[in-house]
């Protein structure tokens, strides 16, 4: 017990070491930031107009000698003509939408698995339950087939990049320097620790090599968040550049241009959408295994693979939205434009289907825990919440999908009685639609409290005064949810409306923090009933099917939303798009384009669960005519 | 009769403290904000 608590406490005191040694980089990084991030912003708004004199940098020191003339020249972005760009005879846009956003969709279910898979296996060394262990092993078996298809598209990309765009990546690479360099390195790193974790695992199984293994596992996730915040420093630099000045020239140092508005909205939203998004692919792969499982024992072990992998992904899911939220927020500080173009001009609609895909994903993770508490006899006791549940995000979905602006014609126009209905108008804009995606998170939220509740009942004495605490939770955050969603959306000024949604999540924490905790005390030492893994109707399993599908079209949907809302920059206001591609497409062939990448994917991932079950198939002997006689 | 009342009272006590604590976040998260109520 004594050497369990010192090997413990060892494992924290990496993670710690860990941690002063991230932060001490990152404060070394940036101690030689003169004046504050801000200032570095590329401005908005002056830009190099076609056929007149070339823009000059502001504000340049007068060189002292013709020597420092020399140095001090600044060259800024390249401006391009359409002959700057090679015609291979189809869209250079498409071939890089493609091979971009498979290798992101690979590359976010590789850096995020280990993550949850070393949690899992922390989970196993702390219950001593040697089932955890296995689970965890067989996560990483996929997580390892699809690393090898990440590096092959991450190859096509940058060839495609190099062949297409040849002098906007020599733009890029002259922007970032030797930080692209560190990227390659990194990667080589993240395969040691990959294979090292994965093929070592049984090697160290037990004891403090257990511990080593931990720290292997640890050290891969933090090579692998290192890896994703580089690359998305490239990606929010062409959205908003910092570092350079109004003409690109570069004029910091290498953190002020990783550093620009938008990076760390993105790296926590891409951070935690991935595992949300790794959560619902190995709950695919459990589905699978569990529809094709022969026996029993093999059920109920994908039964509770399924489980746990839906957990995850609803888990992660539940705090996306205010992620989301706040990268927009971000988006619109920066450039209200920029926002306006996202949210309120052509690309709007596809914040509709955003909504119908969201729905989707909280109505299938929902009727998954709603089945699964068949395998209990105690959830009899919540089922009469299922349907008011269910109703409520039937409501809240449809307020969610309820459009705005829409482009109407005079008939129409004449049909609806003016260019906004006079009772759905309303339910348009952003209060409305908070309130509806909040209720909807703390009604999933609720799903996951009674499955919780279902196989135990409590033995404390105050468990009545605990539910009338955690039912007047519900029903007080609930009621300021609303209140706050219609007082300051509607009837107050605009800063009172964005900072009233603050209060709504906080509100929302309180809820999800509470429950946690009181039903941690209130269920210790409570009377377990039995529950039986594999008892779940198969139709449960294509509840499972269901969110890596909306998943993975959401992620191309809205990968293509960030990515458009540059319109004709490649790097916005400071580098101009002059291909033959420097439009945003219809949304009809947007859509096209992102449910063949969609498509694609899943084909790719069918495959992987195809070789991940090949690998553990074996051919039976051939038997010899005569020698079983 | 008494097992009602006594729920009843856990209830009204319940409300009463949870209403409290979300009337005082309303504001601290509001004034962390600038926003002042």
């Amino acid at each position: 017990m004594m050497a369990d608590r010192k090997t413990t406490l060892r494992f924290w005191i990496r993670i710690i070491a860990a941690l002063v040694m991230l932060g001490a980089g990152a404060v070394a990084a940036g101690t030689d930031l003169a004046g504050s991030v801000e200032q570095h912003i590329a401005p908005v708004g002056r830009v190099q107009v076609e056929g007149a004199p070339p823009l000059q940098p502001l504000e340049q020191t007068q060189p002292e000698s013709a020597e420092a003339a020399q140095e001090s020249v600044l060259v800024g972005a390249p401006q391009l003509k359409r002959r700057d760009y090679p015609n291979i005879g189809v869209s250079s846009r498409a071939v890089v939408w493609v091979v971009a956003q498979m290798h992101l969709f690979f590359g976010a279910l590789v850096l995020a698995v280990p993550i949850f898979v070393l949690v899992i296996e922390l989970i196993g060394v702390k219950t001593r339950d040697q089932r955890y262990d296995d689970m965890a092993h067989e996560f990483m078996k996929i997580s390892l087939t699809a690393y090898a298809i990440t590096a092959l598209f991450g190859g096509s990309l940058t060839l495609a990049l190099f062949l297409l765009y040849p002098q906007f990546m020599e733009y890029l690479t002259r922007v970032f320097g030797a930080q692209m360099l560190v990227y390659a390195v990194l990667f080589f790193l993240e395969s040691l620790f990959l294979y090292v974790y994965y093929y070592g695992w049984d090697a160290m199984r037990y004891g403090d090599r257990k511990w080593l293994h931990l720290t292997i596992g640890l050290m891969l996730n933090g090579v692998g968040a290192t890896l994703m915040v580089v690359a998305n420093s490239w990606v929010t630099f062409m959205m908003a550049p910092s570092g350079v000045d109004e003409v690109g020239a570069v004029v910091g140092n290498i953190w002020e241009v990783m550093k620009g508005p938008l990076w760390n909205p993105i790296n926590l939203h891409r951070f935690v959408a991935n595992i949300a998004f790794g959560g619902a692919v190995v709950g695919a792969y459990a589905a699978y295994k569990f529809l094709a499982a022969r026996t029993q024992e093999e059920r109920a072990h994908y039964d509770w693979m399924g489980y746990t992998s839906n957990f995850i992904a609803i888990l992660a899911f539940l705090p996306l939205p205010f992620a989301g939220y706040w990268l927009m927020a971000e988006i619109y500080a920066y450039s209200q434009q920029m926002g306006i173009t996202a949210m309120g001009g052509i690309l709007a609609w596809l914040f509709i289907v955003q909504a119908v895909l969201i729905g989707t994903i909280l109505l299938a993770g929902n009727y998954y825990l709603w089945a699964g508490m068949s395998r209990t006899e105690g959830s009899v006791r919540y089922q009469g919440f299922i349907k008011w549940i269910a109703l409520t995000l039937v409501v809240c979905f449809l307020i969610w999908v309820t459009p705005h602006t829409l482009i109407l014609s005079a008939s129409e126009i004449a049909a609806l009685g003016g260019s906004h209905h006079h009772i759905l108008g309303p339910l348009g804009i952003m209060p409305a639609k908070n309130i509806a995606v909040i209720l909807m998170l703390i009604a999933t939220f609720l799903s996951f409290q009674l499955y919780r509740r279902s196989d135990k009942v409590a033995t404390v004495k105050w468990e009545r005064a605990g539910n009338a605490l955690m039912g007047a939770i519900y029903v007080i955050a609930i009621a300021n949810i609303i209140f706050a969603g219609i007082y300051y959306g509607y009837f107050t000024n605009t800063v009172y409306k964005v900072g009233s949604s603050v209060m709504q999540v906080f509100s929302t924490l309180v809820v999800i923090v509470s429950g946690v905790v009181i039903d941690a005390f209130m269920f210790k030492g409570a009377r377990q009933l039995p529950s039986r893994w594999g008892q779940v109707p198969d139709r449960a399993q294509y509840a499972l099917f269901a969110l890596p599908i909306a998943f993975t079209w959401l992620m191309a949907l809205m990968g293509y939303v960030r990515s458009s809302v540059r319109t004709h920059w490649h790097v916005y206001t400071v580098m101009k798009d002059a291909s033959p591609d420097n439009f945003i497409p219809t949304i009809g062939y947007a859509g096209n384009m992102i449910t063949l990448v969609t498509l694609l994917f899943l084909a790719f991932i069918l495959f992987i669960f195809w070789i991940a079950n090949l690998s553990t198939t074996k051919q039976p002997a051939p038997v010899v005519a005569g020698e079983g006689a | 009769m008494g097992r009602v009342l006594k729920s009843l009272v856990y209830w009204v006590a319940a409300l009463a403290v949870t209403a409290a604590l979300f009337y005082g976040l309303d504001h601290g998260v509001m004034a962390m904000q600038g926003l002042p109520l």
